[in-house]
């Protein structure tokens, strides 16, 4: 569905993000944000409540319905702002974004 | 994961009345039950403190746990009368289709004795099969458009006949080859339609009334005698006509031939569907009902578990109303503890009395049950901006799609989930289970936000009532009018006519309401005493909807009510609460900012002990996105409705680029309908007095109560609501 592409000029967004990743964007990250928080559902990066409100773990959704949750080894997070940048910065690169 | 989950046979009981239980193992080997007392469901280590406390009840010691099946798919059932269908020999079916999926062999039509099965192969080609016979017709047919299937049995020359006809009159394709019925003595003749059996073979897609002759028909004859269904009755030959367009508010199925072989729907399908002969000429289908002939079907609809009580619990008679669960603990591990929650409402006769009542909004709990949002639709983290969490039960649910869907869904052939229903189990229907809206924070949605209300209450020692929606539908403002004051809920976002009389009429006969949430009173929903515990939804034009329901199929079957928002059937919110939905997000909230109107001397009582200096942020904490206005938010807006002498207290007055304006607000799409840009896209504090004596206040935000319950209950927002529910509950 998403038409934008990031390019080198999208290098300052990523740096707002990873100095903030909640509240309020600039447009140009906003943009950013909205093609990869768009994608999936197949292989979607979600975290998974290990323990509530202190450990989460990386997960990917799978395709269909009735179908497991698949949970990647080792990594885990305690806290929400890390998730948040380590997930940023895997869909960054996913999406070929240059060097941050 | 889970290991045991239950439901119960009601979300609402009063003292003395009884509690079914049915539980099932996903790996449990035996549990244990209590009863709880539930007062605050949230486990964020800022928040108050999960609180709930043991009622002193002996549910039995140890019972083994064992696994239910849940099979969906819906169909009709029809038994013979009289031999009607037992002595059939030669006959023609006639059936209208229009499947929505053509994966794996899909059942149609299948007549038990002698064996008659029309379907669908994996291929999406039609067939029929006579016994061992079997004929396939080499045209798939096309997802979405109607195609009549007729199928011919002539004893005397041994054939079996099939034929796909187009609407037009065109014949694609007929089959032929030899066969002769051969009667299974003894056995009882049955009709399924949609399914093969219950949980297997299902059909999803429409099937439009189908039609059985004594004798072998051509099927451009076929289709001329379906054409005029009115004349069917009067036909000899006719054996059955299974009108799908009569009685569509329940669960009959009527024949309308002599012969009366009437049937049932199971899994409660689509019913008042546009049928095969539908080309736009109604748009109700009370006023046409013959063109809305078509069920539509699907594999994965479910509305009954139907699973065997496992124990029933008989509440004490002086059992004071509240939140309650019936707590079950499977191996003795109480990490993996299941809750089945419920309301115990006031006595049926008499009164307790309490004079504020809290109102449990179980139909907007339905209206989320299993909701699966953050698992299948990938735009969810776009409104959240956050990545979405996923907790045991979500997990669980995702591996278990049979425990059936909310009105957020759309079934495998992507139409709209119309039906949710309390026979099942509801996981995020528990203390304790995390959202996925429910912003940075707590992230906790409906059912446990509304938890912050009950330990507010709970902690502040207001006694109160506890009812449900669905006792307020069903007893309406008789129920009502014993209180001084009723709060809501955080997200009372869908409701019925009845309910939304009740409410209205105890506010213009001088009832005081405190609105504590936000987008309320927003959907048209409709019950059915013909589908105990289900309700029904049809999202027409306009709101913030997954799907629409199709061309001309806008009005509930349930009830014929047009469905959709109260906006659009002449009762906006604002009529109600002064307020209307405006706009969504669900990652961080904002403080109100007070205004002018916050000085008026009606509004003292209101900000006793509040700093009132106009243009100061309030509420700028909470456990919903770190304030009081957000997540659903709603605007004052006296050209929809609300009442001229609303004050408007304060205003958010910004909000994150997440939030957007609403389709129904949205006629001409401009880039400035967002929350930093845009004046609509805010939430208003508003106060009124109403004509008959009664008077409302409205929060306009679903963030409000996660406010509230900030600092231990020990904070501002927490304070003017106790004003408020102080000065409402003081009679005149």
């Amino acid at each position: 569905m998403a038409r934008y592409r990031i390019t080198a000029d999208d290098v300052p967004f990523a740096h707002e993000f990873l100095r903030d990743p909640f509240g309020y964007r600039s447009p140009g990250l906003q943009r950013i944000l909205n093609v990869m928080r768009g994608l999936g559902p197949e292989g979607k990066y979600v975290i998974l409540c290990k323990e509530p409100y202190r450990r989460w773990q990386l997960g990917r959704l799978p395709a269909r319905r009735g179908e497991p949750i698949s949970e990647i080894a080792g990594i885990e997070y305690h806290d929400l702002a890390s998730a948040e940048r380590d997930v940023f910065l895997r869909r960054w690169r996913d999406l070929g974004g240059p060097e941050v | 994961m889970l290991s045991l989950i239950a439901y119960t046979n009601t979300l609402s009981a009063a003292p003395g009345e009884v509690i079914e239980v049915k539980a099932s193992s996903y790996g449990a080997r035996f549990y244990r039950a209590d009863l709880r007392r539930v007062i605050q469901g949230d486990r964020h280590p800022q928040g108050p403190g999960y609180k709930d406390e043991p009622v002193t009840l002996d549910l039995g010691g140890v019972r083994p746990a064992r696994r239910q099946a849940i099979r969906p798919g819906s169909y009709v059932r029809i038994e013979d009368r009289g031999n009607v269908l037992a002595d059939l020999a030669s006959f023609t079916l006639a059936v209208p289709v229009q499947p929505t999926l053509m994966s794996g062999e899909r059942t149609i039509f299948l007549l038990s004795n002698p064996g008659l099965e029309l379907l669908i192969d994996s291929n999406g080609r039609p067939g029929a099969r006579l016994g061992e016979t079997k004929l396939s017709l080499k045209e798939t047919l096309i997802r979405g458009q109607w195609t009549l299937l007729v199928v011919s049995c002539d004893k005397a020359a041994k054939t079996l006949q099939l034929s796909a006809v187009s609407p037009a009159g065109h014949i694609v394709e007929t089959g032929r080859t030899s066969a002769a019925p051969r009667k299974l003595e003894g056995q009882m003749t049955t009709v399924m339609i949609a399914a093969r059996a219950p949980g297997e073979g299902h059909f999803d897609g429409k099937i439009d009334s189908p039609v059985l002759f004594d004798r072998p028909l051509e099927p451009l004859e076929a289709m001329t005698r379906l054409a005029l269904p009115q004349t069917l009755s009067r036909s000899p030959d006719l054996i059955a006509h299974w009108d799908f367009s009569r009685a569509m508010e329940g669960t009959d199925v009527i024949d309308a031939s002599p012969h009366q072989l009437h049937g049932v729907t199971v899994q409660c399908p689509a019913r008042a569907m546009t049928g095969w002969r539908w080309t736009g000429q109604c748009l109700d289908w009370r006023r046409q009902s013959e063109l809305y002939s078509a069920i539509h079907f699907h594999a994965d609809d479910m509305t009954d578990a139907g699973w065997v009580t496992d124990f029933t619990v008989t509440l004490p008679a002086d059992l004071r109303s509240g939140l309650y669960a019936i707590r079950l603990v499977p191996d003795d591990d109480e990490t993996q503890a299941y809750h089945c929650v419920f309301a115990v409402r006031p006595p049926r006769h008499g009164a307790t009395g309490n004079t504020v009542c809290f109102l449990m909004p179980t139909a907007s709990y339905l209206a989320y049950a299993n909701h699966r949002l953050g698992l299948d639709v990938p735009g969810t983290e776009v409104g959240m901006g956050r990545l979405v969490e996923i907790d045991r039960h979500h997990a669980f649910l995702q591996e278990h799609p049979e425990l059936g869907f909310s009105f957020y869904e759309v079934h495998a052939d992507g139409s709209g989930v119309f039906h949710s229903s309390r026979n099942r189990p509801v996981l995020d229907l528990q203390p304790g289970v995390k959202g996925f809206l429910g912003g940075l924070g707590s992230n906790i949605w409906q059912f446990n936000a509304d938890t912050h209300i009950t330990g507010w209450l709970d902690h502040h020692g207001i006694d109160c009532d506890v009812i449900t929606d669905e006792d307020l539908h069903r007893e309406g403002l008789s129920l009502l009018r014993r209180y001084n004051v009723v709060l809501t809920g955080t997200h009372p976002e869908y409701y019925s006519l009845e309910m939304l009389d009740a409410v209205q009429g105890f506010v213009d006969r001088g009832g005081k309401l405190i609105y504590l949430g936000g987008n309320g009173f927003y959907w048209r929903i409709s019950f059915s005493d013909r589908h105990p515990g289900v309700i029904e939804c049809r999202r027409s034009e306009a709101g913030i909807r997954p799907w629409e329901p199709g061309p001309g199929q806008f009005h509930h079957a349930f009830t014929g009510e047009y469905g959709g928002l109260w906006r659009r059937n002449g009762r906006p919110s604002t009529h109600l609460t002064g307020l209307i939905m405006s706009s969504q997000g669900f990652d961080i909230s904002e403080p109100y900012e007070l205004t002018e109107a916050a000085s008026d001397p009606r509004a003292d009582f209101i900000f006793a002990g509040i700093d009132r200096s106009p243009g100061r942020k309030f509420g700028a904490f909470g456990l919903s996105g770190k304030g009081a206005a957000g997540m659903e938010i709603d605007r004052a807006d006296f050209t929809l409705g609300t009442p001229p002498q609303a004050l408007i207290l304060g205003s958010s007055r910004s909000h994150t680029d997440i939030y957007l304006m609403t389709p129904e607000d949205m006629l001409d799409p401009t880039p400035d309908m967002s929350g930093t840009q845009n004046e609509a896209i805010r939430s208003d504090l508003v106060y009124f007095e109403t004509d008959g004596g009664g008077a409302v206040f409205s929060t306009g935000s679903i963030a409000w109560a996660g406010a509230m319950a900030w600092n231990f209950y020990d904070n501002e927002v927490s304070r003017m609501t106790l004003n408020v529910l102080k000065r409402f509950d003081r009679q005149g």
